[in-house]
């Protein structure tokens, strides 16, 4: 009894909801996906009511599908369905599941479950839905988060979230939105859809920088789970697995972004050794699967710039005349303030600071970085290596008057009390990376 | 040793908010919790009540029978545990670490009498 602990795998619980919240969908059809959910709530419930008493079962999966096939037939059977016609159906078929064998731990029923979470991933990313309910359904249903922990991840009120849910779900019915397997042009526009939500959850969760808000580190390793899912997927594209690359080169360095003091940790001081090892190798895997078929996407830039450092042995083998040459081409797919202002930290190591420091003069008038702690951060750096102290102090007082995280500002400090040292100070380009591109 | 029982009295629609990864994590702590007592050769046995159907029966001649018996209070008596300990004192310490308690539920320690010459 007490062995079977040990089963309990981590993130059984979560990973199974969604699996579950799946299946029963995909029996129930969608418009019950209320039901489905309050189902799995049930058994997982249950679960937690008697496995205390009675130890862990032989077999936890089975039991937690078991109960909530029931628990949905019993739905069923008491009328929960509104209209009659799907009722009967959605009858007929939750009794012939209750009376089946389709056990979990079983080969072909773990491809059938892959194919259930594959249709729910894609129907939670329907491009009619709203980017952020996309991100909050795909959490909750397939990523078996709970919406408090949505709303915690999101810094957003966990009444917000439940009402991007309801509408969501409102619009799938509505819309008769289908649990379906989509083809051809409409595949392309539903995965376009799905890789960017799944990417706005990684992002979330990297650009939480210290160990606080556990719920927030957790968002990668879902992201990383859900484009891995598609990655082995009838409908995989080269664009998956550059998004699989670049997230896995990305959380590979996760464990020593920040030390043990809570303090950042930048990409050129990082012990290369301590990166997680098995993610650098899942992300040069998928870099090679990404090379398959002549797309370039913005997902293949940026997963090459990773896979750049990643290969890196160390930070002064980095090829930056590569790098560049890769911001260059991002820029121009992508034109964007931010990855210009990323591209020129690869212009100083490549071209120096002068040249750096004038493209930057150019970037100044942009509205949208009016804000954004990391442009006068990024000029500090530069005259502080350019032997500007008095100017790069100003840039970096500037910097700290902008919204950035605790560990951010710190960082700012130290860069601050250096403009006032005269000791040599080192390479900061590689720095002062955006989290959006994640190096 | 005597052996004493553990009723442990929570509030099951608190459990029900928790999500999938804070109810493994719970289940997770009750099994250590659990492997700790068997570890000590301890636990002498457990059972979860249903939460629901309950009944309370009174009345020999008029036997009335109510459902029950939690309607009027929010916690119920969700299960037990048995173990075997020295005394109340080092029954208490077994307690001490038992996640019921971290979740807002409480405990009711009852020594079970020993029957003289058994």
């Amino acid at each position: 009894m007490t062995n079977a602990a040990a089963a309990l795998v981590d993130h059984l619980f979560r990973n199974r909801a969604g699996q579950m919240v799946a299946y029963l969908t995909r029996l129930l059809g969608p418009q019950y996906l209320d039901l489905a959910e309050e189902a799995v709530q049930e058994a997982l419930s249950k679960a937690l009511q008697i496995w205390p008493y009675s130890g862990v079962p032989a077999h936890p999966s089975g039991w937690l599908f078991r109960v909530a096939r029931n628990a949905a037939l019993d739905a069923v059977r008491h009328g929960m369905l509104v209209d009659q016609k799907t009722a009967s159906l959605a009858a007929s078929e939750v009794a012939r599941m209750a009376s089946s064998a389709d056990l979990p731990g079983e080969v072909e029923f773990e491809e059938q479950l892959r194919d259930d979470e594959l249709r729910m991933l894609l129907m939670c990313c329907h491009p009619a839905l709203p980017r952020g309910a996309r991100v909050a359904l795909s959490l909750k249903t397939i990523g078996g988060f709970s919406t408090r922990e949505i709303a915690r991840a999101f810094l957003s009120e966990e009444s917000a979230i439940a009402q991007k849910l309801v509408r969501a779900k409102r619009q799938i019915r509505s819309e008769c939105i289908a649990f379906e397997l989509p083809k051809g042009d409409e595949l392309t526009l539903r995965l376009d859809s799905a890789l960017e939500a799944i990417y706005l959850i990684f992002n979330e969760g990297y650009a939480a920088q210290t160990g606080e808000n556990l719920t927030r580190q957790e968002l990668c390793g879902e992201a990383l789970r859900l484009a891995t899912l598609l990655a082995a997927s009838s409908v995989a594209t080269p664009e998956v697995h550059a998004l699989v690359a670049l997230m896995a080169f990305q959380a590979a360095r996760l464990p020593v972004r920040v030390d043990s003091q809570g303090e950042l940790v930048l990409l050129e001081d990082q012990d290369r050794n301590a990166w997680d090892a098995r993610l650098v190798a899942v992300g040069f895997h998928h870099f090679a699967l990404c090379a398959e078929g002549p797309q370039l996407s913005t997902y293949h830039l940026q997963a090459a710039i990773a896979a750049a450092h990643a290969g890196a042995r160390s930070a002064a083998e980095t090829d930056w005349r590569m790098i560049l040459e890769l911001y260059t081409q991002l820029l121009q797919q992508c034109p964007s303030p931010v990855v210009a202002l990323n591209r020129i930290v690869a212009v100083a190591k490549v071209n120096g600071t002068e040249q750096a420091l004038s493209e930057l003069n150019a970037l100044a008038s942009e509205d949208s970085l009016r804000n954004y702690y990391l442009l006068p951060a990024v000029e500090g750096s530069l005259l502080l290596e350019a032997g500007n102290h008095p100017a790069a102090a100003e840039s970096f007082h500037r910097a700290l008057q902008l919204r950035c995280s605790e560990p951010e500002k710190r960082f700012l400090e130290r860069k601050l009390a250096q403009c006032t040292d005269s000791l040599p100070i080192a390479h900061l380009e590689s720095r002062y990376q955006d989290p959006l591109l994640g190096l | 040793m005597p052996n004493y029982m553990l009723l442990l009295h929570n509030d099951p629609t608190d459990w029900k908010k928790m999500s999938p990864e804070e109810m493994q994590k719970a289940i997770q702590k009750f099994i250590a919790w659990r492997q700790k007592l068997d570890s000590q050769r301890v636990l002498v046995g457990s059972a979860k009540l249903r939460d629901d159907g309950g009944k309370v029966i009174r009345g020999k001649d008029h036997m009335r029978v109510t459902d029950g018996p939690y309607s009027e209070t929010r916690e119920v008596l969700g299960g037990y545990f048995t173990i075997s300990a020295a005394n109340y004192a080092a029954a208490v310490e077994q307690c001490r670490d038992c996640p019921g308690l971290e979740y807002g539920g409480t405990i009711e320690l009852r020594e079970v009498e020993p029957v003289p010459g058994a």
